[in-house]
């Protein structure tokens, strides 16, 4: 592994003066299940603008079709009986495959392997059929049947409209349609270089095995190591609000901004240890869950992010790969009954002026603060966790992981956090994404601004009513032209 | 940068995956030791070599089957929920502050026939956490009007699984298949019974006491740990909870005797689906029919089977096709999934399927192919066990099941020895038309 490498985050590499050989993350042992984590550091936001959705139909190609000599039945057939199977992930700057198998099985799996990744079959029938996924993903998958991961998507593309950022992971319908197979081979010859590879592998496999597959991957072109300039996203003025029109029981909120904060930034530990205070994924120890969900009984669950985070309602942990040299503020407020929808939001909004305002106490410092240095450990129990880590570590020019993070929040002070709260986030020039049945109904109510009393069905003690009557008359200040309502079906075409 | 890490080797599951060429004969691989207590508490530790982390799970042999009463659907799920909300010593303030103190990662689950309580820990905490969960377990105290208050996070649930058509699928699916028995309705609940929670405080009390009892309650510890500490604080903590009285009586269901169906017309656009279901059977490792079963749902509708190529891969009709054929204490169902690109298209996947499955009750399937279902099955389950926290989940359904990892060596030992013949008796068996229920669901735009 080349040291030099190691110390200068990937996402700032100027690129010219440096070998574009491919990079290695080795994790050697005595596992009998051996973990290949491929990942090639061009994602979505090198999709040409016309054509969103081609770096993840490129990726479905290979994890999902044939390869030159095989077709997927073929391939199926042959990992079936290992029960291997090759997946992909496609992010804005990241491309990843990751496969197990079993040391039994090595030789036989990684020829299949590395024939899907270096040499793709690009047969007709298979874009045929991973078109129709991919668009079925997003008309279907996300924008019918899960209010949740939707209203994220929305708040995204919100926040990121006319920037590379600018689609969802898969693209556009109207994109994905153009896709033709020249687009899929020019995509996979510009950007699935040496240059672009960071080849993860650990396990029990042998030395010799190693270095067959640094000559395969040495098949790949070398490529030039560009460097990753994006544009800042387009500053946000006041209060905005984009509402998609569904027919649903429920509304589901997702509020936020960019932030400049990446692993990479000295005030990445102090706002991780802010947010995991606010709203830790899926744990009942954040403030908005317990303010909003375990007190009041409002939803399911509330949370907040500062970095991207999808499919967070199937899984308790992050995905490893999904670095990005530019990152939200987000807060996920499950979906609530229509009737205590402008509550709701005003509670939302109340809590995260009182995050900025306030801050965090020596107490709640110091339990996140602890919290974390524990939780960390619970990160990477598996190699192919391990394995993702050490990429992203690789990329933002950090330490292992746990070790920087440790050893940060070792060293970080309350006034840190503090600080960097007050530095990195705010309570306005924000976007709201909303989905709901009679947005209308509610845009209405939310520019009247009329206060919104909350009826419970049982007593409240006198702390939660007191803070209530605040609550209900919260200001928002929405402004008319700055709340727009869009059919669902229009979402992703 | 510490990009060459600290190798560890875990020896146990070296010793018994690395030998051979073939999957391993043993199918659980790891040494674990089994203590009874005298309350008919049960503790099994497996000590695992993964370092520094320590997975808990507590399994409580007491689902959404257990709920016996019309009215009271869901309340394994909603009680899953109550025992979050501490006890005189624990509130849940205090019983968050420690789970901060530990930088612990905890949660639950509730199915058909069990409520699982896991918590994933550093190994210095296992002290704290076996004294905090036998409180919960044995001293579990709250109000009506926190009771209430989780009775709405419920509906939130409801509220956000109601987003997704499939999950409506399976409540109209079992509440069509089933006339007698508890798993007519889906751990959710129906909703009028999820709307009707808030006022059920007594009821909620009376189960608390029923169900919460030692003898239906098994503790998985999985990690870095002794088996001999773990046992000494089990037996501190646990000890003077008392072993309860309660016997369910779980209605029988009676044999169905036509075909059944029904339709849902989905309130925005989305795919059509269509679920072809049979009344299955229980799990057992000592006899062959759900096993079979089991390799069956692989045979006919994994995407290695000949009915998957054709109508996902080279039709392209379907883009979604499996079958789902749970482990459950009595009979559920063996149901084959499809979701079908045009609405047009779904009596030929129906017939497709129908002809798939009386295939099966025709003649024998390939060896070859029986073989490699086996050989996939083996493996999945060894690939699956890479951490301790999979080693306890993975560990979790069979425990409810039987009480002891035994049970899936012995279930693995069963797959083995299916042949030909067994798949064409129980396809003959199981797959019969009077049987069966058909639930289909299309969505606006595929109209």
């Amino acid at each position: 592994m080349n040291k030099l490498l190691t110390l200068i985050p990937l996402l700032l590499l100027a690129g010219a003066a440096l070998p574009a050989a491919p990079r290695f993350v080795e994790l050697p042992g005595d596992s009998p299940l051996i973990t290949f984590r491929v990942v090639f550091l061009r994602g979505a936001a090198s999709d040409p603008a016309d054509k969103p959705g081609l770096a993840r139909l490129t990726a479905s190609l290979l994890s999902d079709g044939g390869s030159k000599s095989m077709t997927h039945n073929q391939i199926v057939d042959r990992f079936f009986p290992m029960a291997v199977h090759v997946s992909s992930q496609v992010d804005k700057e990241m491309t990843t495959f990751t496969a197990v198998t079993h040391i039994d099985n090595l030789n036989e799996f990684y020829s299949i392997f590395r024939a899907m990744l270096l040499e793709p079959g690009w047969r007709a029938d298979d874009l045929k059929r991973l078109r129709d996924q991919q668009i079925n993903f997003l008309r279907v998958s996300l924008r019918g049947n899960n209010d949740e991961e939707l209203g994220k998507e929305v708040l995204y593309q919100a926040i990121y409209q006319g920037h590379p950022y600018g689609w969802q992971n898969a693209g556009a319908v109207s994109g994905i349609k153009r896709i033709t197979r020249d687009d899929l081979r020019s995509f996979y010859r510009a950007n699935y270089t040496q240059s672009n590879l960071i080849f993860g592998i650990g396990g029990g496999y042998s030395p010799e095995f190693l270095a067959r597959v640094k000559k395969d991957f040495a098949s790949l072109p070398e490529g030039e190591r560009v460097a990753v300039k994006r544009p800042a996203p387009h500053k946000i003025k006041g209060i905005r609000v984009r509402m998609v029109e569904k027919n649903t029981r429920s509304v589901a909120y997702s509020i936020g901004f960019p932030i400049s904060v990446t692993r990479a930034d000295p005030d990445y530990i102090p706002l991780r240890v802010a947010q995991s205070y606010f709203g830790q994924h899926r744990s009942s120890i954040g403030r908005l869950y317990q303010r909003m969900r375990e007190k009041r009984g409002l939803n399911y669950g509330d949370y907040a992010y500062i970095e991207y985070f999808p499919r967070g309602m199937f899984q308790s942990q992050p995905d490893p790969n999904l670095a990005r040299p530019q990152q939200i503020f987000q807060m996920w407020i499950r979906p609530v009954p229509p009737p205590v929808a402008h509550f709701t939001l005003r509670l939302a909004m109340f809590e995260l002026n009182k995050l900025i305002d306030d801050g965090l106490s020596d107490r709640d410092f110091e339990n996140a603060r602890g919290y974390l240095s524990k939780y960390v450990n619970l990160l990477t129990q598996t190699k192919n966790a391990e394995l993702g880590y050490a990429i992203d570590s690789l990329y933002y020019g950090i330490p292992n992981y746990n070790t920087y993070l440790k050893t940060g929040l070792a060293k970080l002070t309350r006034d840190d956090v503090n600080r960097a709260i007050k530095k990195h986030l705010r309570a306005t020039d924000l976007w709201i994404a909303v989905i709901a049945k009679n947005c209308e109904q509610l845009k209405s109510s939310f520019l009247a601004g009329e206060p919104s009393p909350m009826k419970y069905n049982s007593p409240k003690p006198e702390e939660i009513t007191t803070e209530d009557k605040i609550v209900e008359s919260w200001k928002i200040p929405f402004q008319a032209d700055a709340v727009e309502i869009i059919p669902v079906e229009k979402v992703f075409e | 940068m510490a990009l060459m890490f600290r190798i560890f080797v875990p020896l146990l599951l070296c010793g018994a995956l690395a030998l051979g060429a073939s999957p391993p004969r043993k199918a659980f691989p790891w040494d674990y030791q089994m203590d009874d207590f005298p309350n008919g508490l049960r503790l099994i530790t497996v000590p695992t070599d993964f370092p520094n982390v320590v997975a808990l799970q507590i399994v409580v042999s007491t689902g959404s089957r257990n709920e016996v009463e019309p009215g009271k659907s869901g309340f394994a799920h909603f009680f899953e929920h109550m025992m979050f909300r501490g006890t005189k010593r624990f509130p849940p303030e205090a019983y968050d502050q420690v789970i901060k103190e530990m930088g612990a990662a905890r949660n639950a689950y509730t199915t058909d026939d069990r409520t699982v309580f896991y918590t994933t820990f550093s190994k210095e905490d296992i002290g704290r956490i076996i004294e905090l969960e036998a409180d919960r377990f044995q001293n579990l105290d709250y109000g009506e009007a926190a009771f209430k208050t989780e009775a709405l996070a419920v509906l939130g649930e409801y509220n956000k699984n109601s987003q997704s058509p499939t999950q409506k699928l399976y409540e109209v699916l079992r509440d069509k298949a089933f006339d007698k028995h508890t798993y007519k309705h889906t751990t959710m609940g129906f909703l009028d019974d999820i709307k009707e929670m808030p006022h059920q405080y007594e009821y909620s009390r009376k189960f608390f006491s029923r169900w919460y009892r030692p003898e239906y309650t098994t503790i998985i510890v999985a990690g870095d740990v002794e088996p001999a500490r773990v046992k000494a604080l089990v037996k501190k903590y646990w000890s003077g909870w008392q072993h309860g009285s309660y016997k369910a009586d779980i209605p029988a269901e009676p044999p169905q005797k036509e075909p059944r169906t029904a339709h849902i017309d989905w309130r925005s656009p989305t795919l059509p689906w269509i679920a072809i279901a049979y009344k299955g059977a229980a799990y057992s490792d000592t006899k062959k029919d759900q096993v079979t079963l089991d390799i069956t749902s692989f045979l006919g509708f994994d995407s290695s089977s000949d009915l998957y190529k054709k109508l996902v891969i080279d039709e392209q009709k379907v883009d979604i096709l499996y079958a789902y054929n749970p482990d459950r204490v009595d009979p559920q169902l063996f149901t084959v999934m499809a979701r079908v690109k045009k609405q047009e298209d779904v009596p030929y996947v129906r017939d497709q399927v129908l002809a798939k499955l009386k295939e099966f009750r025709d003649k024998p399937v390939d060896p070859k192919r029986l073989e490699a279902v086996k050989k996939h099955l083996r493996y999945s389950f060894a690939l699956a066990l890479d951490n301790s926290e999979a080693i306890a989940a993975t560990l979790a359904p069979y425990v409810a099941l039987r009480r002891t990892p035994e049970t899936i060596n012995k279930v693995y030992a069963l797959y083995d020895e299916v042949t030909p013949e067994d798949v064409q008796r129980i396809a003959a068996k199981y797959f019969q038309k009077d049987a069966r229920t058909i639930v289909t669901l299309t969505g606006g735009e595929s109209k």
